[in-house]
């Protein structure tokens, strides 16, 4: 299926595999530079009024996402490694209405040199997540049976 | 008292093997016995015991008390949440990645002069 490069591999990562046609260099701005992450960060129709981003180890990330529907999705992340022009981690965590953290994932995104193009690798996995964290994330996809579908035809693959 | 451990890596972790998760796709076709999930691995029968156990400290399985022969069922909810929460991140990245494909290739046909140029060199 050539749309389903999602999987879980054995320390339970998603692992996405995309192959942009741009150099590295300016894949990593991209991902570097609030103010280009904000154009491009979150589903399609959603905003990002609130994009800081401080690119080093230690380094913060604050986001602030809001839907079509005027929903914000607050975010906030911390920067573990920052490589130029080859490798980002951070962790981020999702909050509720109180500002408390729901759930942790670490992301770990590369890129690398391909023909002209640049393949890019993210990993995620989550590090800690709450009860909180189910409701919410089913208010951000409906139709979960669909969702299991795939995930058992996924896991029939495997 | 300690909090519970974290539902949703408990679950993701007994799903990061590839026989429990092959057990669980067969049990999505119904119930079965430790004796015919056995079946198709090589794999001795408390091996494949100590899976189902994984499977059912995670909740992802439940077992029959009734009858000796236990048959194990696969329970939703603990997939519904992995499932959410794939769902959720596929459709993050992936609508992301299509926005960041989007500006990668405007910023460079616009930019061709200069490298990355800015958004309004044209």
């Amino acid at each position: 299926m050539a749309t389903g490069n999602i999987m879980t591999n054995k320390e339970h990562e998603l692992v996405l595999t995309r192959v942009f046609d741009a150099p590295r260099e300016l894949l990593f701005k991209a991902w570097t530079d609030p103010k280009l992450v904000a154009i491009w960060w979150g589903p399609h129709q959603f905003t990002n009024p609130v994009c800081e981003l401080d690119a080093q180890p230690g380094g913060a990330i604050r986001i602030h996402m809001r839907g079509p529907d005027g929903t914000v999705y607050p975010m906030t992340g911390v920067y573990q490694e920052v490589v130029e022009p080859e490798r980002i981690v951070f962790t981020s965590a999702a909050l509720d209405e109180r500002g408390h953290p729901m759930f942790e994932v670490l992301t770990t995104v590369t890129f690398a040199e391909q023909a002209g193009k640049t393949k890019q690798i993210l990993r995620a996995r989550v590090i800690k997540s709450t009860a909180q964290a189910a409701p919410y994330l089913k208010g951000m996809e409906a139709g979960w049976t669909q969702s299991l579908e795939r995930l058992s035809e996924s896991l029939a693959k495997a | 008292m300690p909090s519970p451990p974290d539902p949703l890596s408990t679950t993701l972790a007994a799903l990061s093997d590839p026989t429990r998760r092959a057990i669980l796709a067969r049990l999505a076709t119904g119930q079965a016995t430790v004796t015919e999930l056995a079946a198709p691995f090589s794999m001795s029968m408390p091996a494949v015991s100590r899976h189902l156990k994984v499977l059912e400290h995670a909740g992802l399985i439940t077992r029959g008390r009734a009858a000796q022969w236990r048959p194990c069922r696969i329970t939703a909810a603990p997939l519904k949440d992995v499932a959410d929460w794939v769902a959720h991140y596929r459709r993050f990245w992936t609508e992301s990645f299509d926005r960041l494909d989007d500006y990668l290739r405007e910023v460079q046909k616009k930019g061709k002069k200069h490298g990355h140029g800015k958004h309004h060199d044209k």
